[in-house]
């Protein structure tokens, strides 16, 4: 069979339409054979928002914008979208532009609301949520952290400045502080030449001293270690006579508050002072009796008849 | 010398002239479809479906190599691999598919056209059209200009879709962007204007490829040698017009 050139013309064309139909319907990110489900959603700002950017939801692209205008009645920025049909957009979601304008990577995120809930009717207005982003947040702080960037480098400026004004004036601090370091590092450099051999001496000294150790603790190394194990021994035995001495203190310390508290016949002795008073008036009753005995001892050795005794 | 600045300056203008008349006897000859049923379909074919083949390969390979050079340009590890997509789709849509298919489509439909219609002026077979009572711009012309006009939307929608699965199977094949990457950089900065846009351009090169040719063809003069110059002239012409077409659209639509 003959296919006619009408025939032919006609089947490029339609083919070259469908082709051209489902080839913008594809890169629209819009799904081939079914209709979408057209939303709104109002922001104060795009942030650079454009139509045919992508609609996600949790990261998965569902959609993309299809329009953004300022809105007559709000004064706010209208976005219309559309998204699959399987994605059920409920009361309570709410939408959110994110992304940075300047890699031109700009998106919405949408944020589903409860399962549960009802769905938004075809055309329905999304909310807008608060970005959270970590680019929006950089492209929102950005002019700040570029001053703060700014203030940094100049202060980093002067100090170098100042650094290379103290480095070129010839009776500056710091050419001084660095001629005496280099003055210091000569002479020490100069010592360590000078002294080389002394040097080389001590250590030998010290390795000759290490060695020794070395050596005689290989050699009387039982010795040693009875002596440390008979030093610990000691050490326990002066351990247990610490802890009697202990013990013995602390009764020293009772007895000695009994004293203080007056308890017992030293604590009365020492904490009661009548038998003070008691010797003191004895002695100078004995006193006084010894006094009148020089005085007359006849009175009292008159009585005695010491003479009748021999 | 005069004489010579005379014509430099006033042959555009009167070559203008005659073209815009011939573009207006064309027009008047539209409705007379009957006059160019036949002819249309046969210029469909030559002028489309003859052109698919080499309009598919130069599509197939510009997709290609943007690819190619746009992945070898992207050296900065910050810019996403996605962007190759961002990039050749639209250059593709954009330019690429109307201006690569407009000059295949100058070479190869134009200097025929002109070729056709000049062997037949030259030998006088429009005249004898004429003689016959029929409308040769409507008979000659008019199905060539309609065939023009509807046939390279289809040729660009076949060098897009050729050209952009050909970028994209160069950049999975061989190892420059995944399909999926490619894909998804294409979508996030796909403008549904962007293949209207692309249509209205071939149209208006559909349009002044085979009118331009028409043009050089009809009014040819001079024998063979004429034959020769009008084809040459019409490439030519053809292929700056659908530069400084070009220019015009993007200044003016995007």
């Amino acid at each position: 069979m003959k296919i006619s050139n009408e025939l032919k013309v006609g089947i490029t064309i339609v083919v070259a339409i469908t082709i051209f139909i489902f080839g913008v319907r594809y890169f629209e990110d819009l799904p081939l054979f079914q209709t979408t489900y057209s939303l709104t959603a109002e922001f104060d700002n795009a942030a650079g928002l454009i139509a045919g950017n992508l609609v996600r939801v949790h990261g998965v692209s569902v959609g993309s914008v299809n329009a953004v205008g300022i809105s007559d009645e709000t004064g706010k920025v209208e976005v219309q979208f559309h998204v699959d049909r399987k994605i059920i957009v409920t009361e309570g979601s709410y939408a959110v532009v994110s992304g940075i304008d300047a890699l031109g990577a700009v998106r919405m995120d949408l944020f589903l609301g409860p399962r549960d809930a009802a769905p938004i009717p075809e055309g329905g207005l999304v909310g807008a949520g608060e970005g959270n982003d970590l680019f929006g947040d950089l492209t929102a702080r950005a002019p700040a952290m570029v001053q703060k960037f700014d203030d940094v480098l100049s202060g980093l400026d002067q100090v170098l400045s100042e650094t290379g004004t103290m480095l070129s004036e010839p009776n500056s601090d710091l050419r001084s502080s660095l001629a005496s370091v280099r003055g210091s590092v000569a002479q020490l450099e100069r010592l360590l030449t000078e002294e080389r051999t002394r040097i080389s001496s001590i250590l030998r000294n010290v390795e000759d001293a290490t060695g020794s150790i070395k050596t005689l603790s290989a050699e009387n190394g039982p010795s040693v270690t009875k002596l440390i194990s008979d030093l610990s021994v000691t050490m326990a035995t002066l351990d247990k006579e610490l802890i009697s001495l202990g013990d013995a203190s602390r009764g020293l310390t009772e007895l000695l508050n009994k004293i203080n508290e007056g308890q017992g016949t030293l604590g009365k002795l020492v904490n009661d002072p009548s038998m003070y008073h008691k010797m003191d008036s004895t002695l100078t009753g004995i006193n006084a009796l010894l006094a009148d005995f020089k005085a007359n001892p006849g009175k009292y050795l008159g009585e005695m008849k010491l003479v009748d005794l021999f | 010398m005069l004489q010579y600045a005379k014509n430099l300056l006033f042959d555009p203008i009167q070559a203008l002239g005659r073209y815009s008349q011939l573009l207006f006897k064309a027009f008047g000859a539209v409705p007379e479809f009957n006059t160019y049923r036949k002819n249309l379909w046969e210029q469909m074919i030559h002028v489309g479906i003859d052109s698919m083949p080499i309009v598919m390969l130069a599509a197939a390979f510009s997709g290609a190599v943007t690819t190619v050079q746009t992945s070898y340009q992207l050296v900065s590890p910050l810019i996403p691999k996605s962007i190759i997509g961002s990039i050749v789709v639209p250059s593709m849509v954009l330019e690429l598919g109307a201006v690569v298919t407009g000059f295949i489509l100058a070479g190869r439909v134009g200097a025929r056209i002109a070729a056709e219609l000049g062997t037949m002026r030259v030998t006088e077979q429009i005249d004898a059209l004429e003689a016959m009572g029929l409308n040769s711009i409507g008979y000659l012309i008019v199905p060539r200009v309609l065939a023009g006009i509807v046939m390279f939307p289809v040729l660009y929608v076949a060098a897009c879709f050729v050209g952009i699965g050909g970028g994209m199977l160069v950049g999975h094949f061989g190892g420059f962007v995944p399909m999926g990457v490619f894909v998804d950089g294409a979508r996030e900065f796909f403008q549904p204007f962007d293949p209207i846009f692309g249509l209205i351009k071939c149209l208006v090169f559909g349009f002044i490829i085979t009118s331009v040719s028409c043009f050089k063809g009809y009014y040819t003069r001079g024998g063979a040698e004429g034959v020769g110059k009008a084809t040459t002239e019409a490439a030519v012409a053809s292929c700056v017009l659908l530069l400084f077409a070009d220019l015009i659209l993007a200044a003016t639509l995007l």
